[in-house]
This record gives structure tokens, sequence and C-alpha cells, in this order.
């Protein structure tokens, strides 16, 4: 309707000027004249929301570069999609950033146009867009982040030559990816209660069947620290724990390896001290 | 007329496997379709090859790669005794650039891969403490050259083996070699005579250590001195495996089960 408007306004300002043979300075001083001041604003707004969004994407571009994000992203199912359309994840998140200040741009300009008859509907378009942004961005970043946890946990794992632990990165990399959909949903209003107390079953699950299954390790792990920090007992020294007697070869957080002539005993730390320790001297 | 391509057909003709050493990707690939595959000798599985050998270090020297190669394919039973293999090496470059014919004998099995892979220490431990004994070879302490001895693995035994020189700086320490600070803090402390103790983990157990073992029907060459007969007999006495960096030649030696298994110059690194 604007740009209808001042296409009207500019034939009107030229006929006159060919007519009338004045000169050029003239017509254009007419011309704007005869736009409404409130067009140029919205213009300006316009051409100063589009310069925005640019400078937007090149600061994000760089500041995302200068973090590192590509290196820490490398390789994940994300950012090889968006390698094979011929972007990068860094580029698509800093463009996301750019759209939205110009979209933002856009709006303002319709308001400051007074686009009367739409003004309801882009008014909750509004309200609307930071939270979309935010969802979008939310998506985007669990996506990568589910990726990379995925890669982290199995090159972990890579040692582990058992089939059934490939379960274990898919399960980590769906719990992030879950809890971020979570959060854009919540983001979009979306009412996600049901899916919440689903989250909060499973992380009980998840904290029950770990602590009942750590339990043992954990309370190695508390014995391991005491003997690491205090060292009752070295490498090299003759000790009894429980009804095993032998040299220390290695004590490491969760159990201390003593050996003798001809066997290796490997105890938990958790025995060192429910046993009690006996340094035996020669 | 022969070609230059004869050079190779000479070399690799009728031998009964290939050996690459670090190859790339695509230089796998090639090989993998034969109906053979290739056993591959690197630092890492990259190439997700089948039939693997793991390099602990990268040896400057092409026979010491080799043999270690051989020997490692031998222990997984990837080749035996009598086969001839066609080995590909980078010898001046990081690419391949040599083809070498050896055979499987009996003279290739000097034990440098029984060294790194069936000792009581991690392989990973082994390595990082030759990699501090190189360094401490190039650069010696304050441009003088320094000798150092590390007794790695079955570190009990080797304590119990062995007697203070004086108050152990290690102790209530948790540092193990490979951590970043270490190859500082042991070249301060190579000034102090005695042996360093590394357990099986890795972890630094004790220095100014005096070796006490039995001397007797150790086998290492004529000449070397206190430190290298204290170091080879320690490995005779317990299951440990000794580093030891000469003070006199720069060279760096390892010992296992009382006899000399390696030989490395410091300064090819």
């Amino acid at each position: 309707m604007g740009v209808l408007g001042a296409g009207a306004a500019f034939a009107q300002a030229t006929s006159p000027a060919a007519a009338g043979g004045s000169s050029p300075l003239d017509a254009a001083g007419r011309f704007v004249d005869s736009v409404p001041g409130r067009l140029w604003l919205a213009l300006a707004v316009l051409v100063l929301g589009g310069v925005l969004s640019y400078l937007v994407i090149a600061v994000n571009q760089r500041i995302l570069e200068g973090a590192g994000v590509p290196d820490s992203i490398e390789g994940t199912a994300f950012e090889r999609t968006a390698r094979e359309l011929g972007t990068s994840t860094v580029s698509i998140v800093a463009r996301i950033s750019g759209y939205f200040i110009f979209i933002l741009a856009v709006l303002v300009a319709l308001t400051v146009a007074d686009v009367g008859y739409i003004a309801q509907f882009w008014r909750r378009v509004v309200l609307f867009l930071p939270r979309l942004f935010t969802a979008v961005l939310v998506l985007i970043v669990g996506v990568v982040v589910a990726d990379k946890v995925e890669l982290l946990v199995d090159n972990r794992l890579r040692g582990v030559k058992l089939p059934e632990v490939s379960i274990l990165p898919l399960a980590a990399k769906w719990s992030v990816f879950y809890i971020a959909a979570l959060v854009a949903l919540g983001q979009l209003e979306v009412d996600t209660d049901a899916l919440v107390v689903l989250l909060a079953a499973y992380v009980f699950a998840l904290v029950l069947f770990s602590a009942l299954a750590f339990r043992d390790l954990l309370a190695s792990g508390a014995a391991g620290v005491y003997l690491l920090l205090d060292q009752p007992y070295g490498i090299g020294d003759r000790v009894r724990i429980g009804d095993t007697e032998g040299i220390v070869q290695e004590v490491d957080v969760f159990v201390t390896r003593v050996e003798t002539d001809d066997s290796e005993y490997v105890v938990p730390n958790r025995r060192a001290f429910t046993e009690g320790i006996v340094r035996v001297r020669e | 007329m022969a070609t230059p391509a004869d050079l190779l057909s000479g070399l690799v003709a009728d031998v009964d496997g290939v050996f690459l050493f670090s190859p790339t990707g695509s230089t796998y690939t090639d090989f993998a379709e034969s109906d053979r595959s290739p056993v591959v000798v690197a630092a890492d599985n990259d190439v997700g090859a089948e039939r693997f050998v793991e390099l602990p270090v990268e040896f400057d020297n092409v026979k010491d790669r080799i043999r270690f190669g051989v020997e490692g394919a031998m222990d997984q039973n990837f080749c035996e005794d009598g086969d001839t293999l066609a080995c590909a090496a980078g010898v001046f470059s990081d690419g391949i650039d040599a083809v070498v014919r050896t055979t499987v004998s009996e003279s290739i099995h000097s034990g440098i891969y029984d060294l790194f892979a069936n000792s009581r220490a991690d392989p990973s431990v082994i390595r990082d403490v030759f990699e501090v004994a190189i360094e401490l070879g190039k650069k010696g302490q304050k441009g003088k050259p320094v000798g150092a001895l590390f007794v790695v693995g079955d570190a009990g035994k080797v304590m119990n083996k062995s007697r203070p020189l004086s108050y152990n700086p290690f102790e209530k320490s948790h540092v193990h070699v490979g951590d970043p600070i270490v190859n500082v803090m042991l070249k301060e402390f190579s000034r102090l005579d005695g042996a360093f103790v590394i357990s099986d983990s890795g972890k630094i157990v004790s220095a100014y250590r005096y070796l006490e073992p039995g001397a007797e029907g150790v086998d290492i060459p004529k000449g070397l001195g206190a430190r290298h007969m204290a170091g080879g007999a320690i490995t005779r006495d317990t299951n440990a495996v000794s580093i030891v960096l000469s003070e006199s030649d720069g060279l760096v030696r390892a010992f296992k089960g009382g006899s000399l298994v390696l030989e490395l110059d410091p300064e090819e690194y």
C-alpha cells in the first residue's frame, strides 16, 4: 500500500515537471513534499533494520567463530547436514538472529506507516516473534548439543566392544533433545505438563537405578578419596586387608591392587574401611 | 629394457602379505579390496583396518618400526615364521615413500613389541616415559647431558628391592607421567642420583631410589656403566621395565627381563 501510494505520488510529481519544464531539483522537492513524512520514517526504519540485521549477522558469526563453536560442533549430524546444504550451523544461527531483527524492523516500519487494518494481527505477531525466535534457537542448540553428546559418549565407549553399549550414546542424545524440545515448546506456550511428568519419571528412575547400581562404587570412591589424600599405606608397603595380605602395587580411587608372589588381589577400597588395614612390618 | 616399475615388481614378487605403515585412507581402501587384506601399522586405526597393529611411538628408525609391526602381527597371528612381507612405509616423509621386503624370522624378533604390549605397565605409560627420556636426552639439564633411570611397572616389588637415598620428593603426591608439568619436574629431579620408580598406571611413586637387585645373569653390553647395570638387573628380579638415559653417550635404552631390548638416539626425534 505504501509503495503504491509512493508510486502514485511519483507519477503526480513527474508529470507537471515534464509539462512545465521546471528544474529537476524543484520536481524532486515537490515529490518529497507530496509523500507523507510518516512514509519516509517507515522507509528509514526499514533501511536501518536492514543494515542492523546485516551487522548482527556479521558480528554474530564472528563471535561464534571466535568462541570456537565451529570446532566444538565439528562432526555432529546437524553440522554435516548444514554443510551438505552449502551452509554451516554458525551461519544459520547468525542468519536467524539477523532475520529476526529485520522482521522486527519491517513490523516497526508497518506500524510507523500506520497500516491500520492489520495492526491487530501484527501486534500479536510482534509479541509472538521473540518467543518463536527463542524456541528455534533452543531447538537448534538442542539438536547440536545432542549430536555432540552422542559423539562424546560414543568416543568414550569405543574401547568397549559390546554391541549393547551402543544404546547409551543414543539414550544420551535423545535425553538432551527431549529437554531442548520441552524448553522450545514451553517458549511457544504449548501445554507440556504431561511431557514434564514423563521427564520427571525418567530422571527419577535414572537416579534410583544408578544409586542402586553404583552404591558399592560410590562407597569405594569415597573411601578411595581418603586413601589417596591421607595415604595410610603406599605402593610397596606390605598390608593385610581382611584376609588378603600382600604388597601394595597400586592405589586408585576405587580399588587397591595387592599382590603376593603368585596372585594379585583387586580389593575394593570400601573393604579397607569396613575391615580395617593392617600394615605388616617385617 | 627395464622400466622403473620393474624395481618394485622384483621387491613385491610373491610376497605372503602386505604391511602398510601409517597409510592414508585412500591407500588402504585400494589395498583392502584385494583378497587378503593388508596389515595396517599406525598410531590410530583411522582407516578402520581389520588387521591392525598399534604403534605406540613413531619410531624414527624404519628398522625398528618394521620390527615392531612384524612382531605385533606375529603376536596376533597375522603372519608367521618364514613369511615374506612387503612393507610400505615413510622413510623421509610422513607419507609412504618406500617399500621394504623382509622375511619373518627369529632375527627380526628383538622384543620391541613385547616391551610395549606385554609388560605390566600400560603401553601408553611406557610411551610417555620414553618421551620424557628422549626429551631429557635432547635438551639435558642446563645444556649439560644428564643421565636418568626410570623403572616402570611392578612398583611394589621394585620399592621392596630398593632403598631411599634421601627423602622422596614425590611422597603423598599424585603425579603421573604424561601430565603436562611432569617433564619440567623430572628434568629438575634428574639432578638427583638414583632411580625414578613409576607404577603400572603411570604414577610416579618415588625418586632417589637406590636399586638393590642381584646382578647375576644380567646380559648387557660391556662398557655400559653402573646405571645401566642397575637398570638391567632390576628387570630380571622384578616384572618391571627400565628405561635408561645414558649420561655419556646420550642414548635411551630399554631393558626387559635383564636384557637390552631397544636403543634409541634422542637426537633423531
